[in-house]
């Protein structure tokens, strides 16, 4: 049974390393001329038309699975059920993403007394919680030089 | 278990099966009478009146018995590992001018549908690993709510306790979904052992390892207060008590000290650290007393009172370990029994110079109930299942154990019987059996001054539900 208090010391630790590392605008980041890959992340299902989707993607496993920094995060606005982020300037390799909802704008993944989550989360391909987020083995996926572009479902 | 292939091909007569006689074949390993107690149901049951087969009913003594517990254990070749794990079937047992009906439907929980969707038991519980397909992103998600059910603002609330409490309709029994009290305690735990004020006012608890959230809802079931509190120790709680003015957690050694799955496995039995009474104010939850007892372990405790000599007085039903809990309730759902300490019935008494005591009625006993209108009152009586013996681990007695007499008025429904909890109503005892000769789940009525006259009436439907949990009895 996934008692709150072994759910709260896995899902939302790691959450609140893809929040506080979420930074400026992916638009700031325009040293990307010259990057050999450009990933863009669509997101869909949203539950709420408000908000932003908060992103974090990680470069290594290390990072992902033991609570380390990502590499990079972003912002992407909701509109009705869907959000897209373009993270340029990003060198080949494989990645994983964890990204929350924060529906209501406040910037912070809220939580209940346990700490749980009470904004919607998901991961990349297609990877699923189960009693804390999916391991890099499951999340990890790969992006070629050029142009990669990754859906992410709230469903 | 022996297989029986092997065993037949070991001794050589694999060729001679197909000639043996139908009925020796079967006979091979035979499942125990009991195993009734952790089958499946497949399906909802759509109202169906009862046979009545014994006595008559009551006059006047019209409403429904709402009853909660797993009914569905195995799918698709794959069985949950624990009793605790199986989903929720909340029965309505109706009396209505001497006639009596059941209904049964499964709350319809988000647990059940990824299980159902899998075409298997994937989601983990409290004995069982999570399989290829779990998908848990709250602890909602692993919620069989299965294990009681009250009423509460005109509607059914199926609890579990490490999760929300689902709402259903009362007369048609279909899941309106888990309940959220405020926007920011979605998800939050709710014990299935709520303690409700004679006037109806509900206090529950959420246990979060060394936290406790404090629940305080109104007579209609809408939040009125809620607030975290700290703990002295991380122990699985499944059931508090309350007085008029006080909440009485015991904190028994069954503690968490790990963070793994099952959630059985987190826990580990620590004697030494003994068991911790810890009573708070309800008026001001910052005023706390803590009070010492051995290593005890238990589910169940019954209704808390105070002795005008400032004591505080309970009973419980207490074994010595966490044996049943850990490995008797797991192998149930392989048709296996491991001997466990049985359960029996004790007083604990919180004396006001901040010693207490414990002392046994020596009898075996579950399931404690106490009048409603006493709740957190002083009061002798206690209801309770009992008569437990070495061969199975369920209950086959019903009696009213008075703690002034220091006399048990109980009835035996005999061995062929698995009795369940009897609840007050009114002058009444109202509850379910399963009579393992029928085949067929009973509903009962006793007196509540003569139970040893046995049932006042009994009812036998068509099916033998697996044994149910804990319910509520709600007078028409």
């Amino acid at each position: 049974m996934i008692r709150a208090a072994l759910y709260s010391a896995t899902v939302t630790a790691l959450f609140a390393v893809a929040t506080a590392a979420v930074p400026a605008p992916v638009a700031a980041q325009t040293a990307a001329a010259a990057a050999p890959a450009t990933l863009t992340i669509k997101f869909d299902g949203a539950m709420a038309p408000t908000g932003a989707v908060m992103v974090a993607l990680f470069d290594s496993e290390a990072a992902h699975d033991k609570g380390g920094a990502p590499v990079r995060g972003g912002m992407a606005k909701v509109a009705g059920t869907t959000a897209e982020l373009v993270i340029p300037g990003l060198k080949p390799g494989r990645y994983a993403i964890k990204a929350y909802h924060d529906i209501n704008g406040n910037g912070e993944m809220d939580s209940n007394p346990f700490g749980m989550p009470l904004e919607p989360f998901a991961f990349s391909n297609g990877a699923k919680a189960v009693g804390g987020p999916p391991s890099w083995a499951d999340a990890g996926f790969e992006v070629a030089p050029g142009a990669a572009t990754v859906t992410i479902s709230f469903r | 278990m022996i297989d029986r292939r092997n065993f037949l091909g070991q001794a050589g007569l694999v060729a001679t099966a197909a000639a043996l006689p139908a009925a020796a074949r079967a006979a091979a390993p035979a499942r125990p009478d009991w195993f009734a107690a952790v089958g499946d149901i497949t399906a909802d049951i759509a109202p169906q009146g009862l046979r009545r087969v014994h006595g008559r009913a009551p006059a006047g003594l019209d409403g429904t018995l709402y009853r909660n517990g797993p009914a569905r254990f195995r799918l698709g070749g794959t069985a949950v590992g624990h009793w605790f794990d199986g989903d929720g079937l909340i029965r309505a047992w109706q009396l209505r001018d001497g006639q009596a009906q059941l209904q049964a439907r499964f709350v319809d929980t988000t647990k059940r549908r990824t299980d159902t969707a899998a075409g298997a038991m994937v989601q983990p519980g409290f004995n069982t690993l999570a399989r290829p397909g779990a998908v848990v992103t709250s602890a909602d998600d692993t919620n069989a709510a299965n294990t009681s059910v009250i009423v509460a603002g005109g509607q059914l609330l199926a609890l579990w306790e490490a999760g929300s409490a689902y709402a259903l309709d009362a007369q048609t029994l279909a899941t309106k979904g888990p309940l959220t009290f405020r926007p920011d305690l979605a998800g939050m735990p709710f014990l299935a052992h709520p303690r409700i004020e004679p006037d109806g006012r509900i206090w529950n608890l959420g246990m979060g390892g060394k936290m406790a959230f404090i629940w305080r809802l109104s007579k209609d079931g809408s939040f009125e207060a809620g607030q975290s509190i700290p703990l002295p120790m991380a122990s699985y709680v499944h059931d508090f008590t309350a007085t008029a003015r006080h909440l009485v957690i015991v904190l028994q050694p069954w503690v968490q000290e790990r963070n793994a799955l099952p959630f059985v496995a987190s826990l580990e039995w620590r004697p030494q650290l003994g068991t911790k009474v810890l009573v708070i104010d309800k008026a001001d939850l910052s005023k706390r007393r803590v009070f010492e007892l051995p290593p005890l372990f238990f589910f169940h405790l019954g209704d808390a009172w105070e002795d005008n000599d400032g004591s505080i007085r309970f009973d419980g039903c207490f074994e010595s370990d966490p044996a049943f809990a850990r490995d008797t309730a797991s192998a149930l759902i392989d048709a296996r029994t491991v001997r466990t300490d049985r359960p029996v019935l004790r007083l604990v008494t919180l004396h006001a110079n901040g010693r207490a005591s414990v002392d046994d009625a020596g009898i075996t006993a579950e399931f404690p109930r106490s009048d409603p209108a006493l709740a957190g009152l002083r009061r002798t009586r206690t209801v309770h299942v009992g008569g437990y013996g070495p061969a199975r681990p369920f209950a086959r007695t019903i009696g009213i154990w008075d703690w002034q007499t220091g006399r048990d008025d109980a009835h035996d429904f005999g061995a062929h019987q698995i009795v369940e909890e009897f609840v007050p109503a009114g002058r009444w005892l109202i509850g379910t059996t399963i009579n393992l000769q029928a085949k067929a789940s009973e509903l009962h009525v006793m007196d509540a001054a003569r139970v040893a006259d046995g049932p006042v009436v009994t009812w036998r439907a068509n099916v033998a539900l697996p044994h149910s949990f804990h319910g509520s009895w709600l007078a028409a």
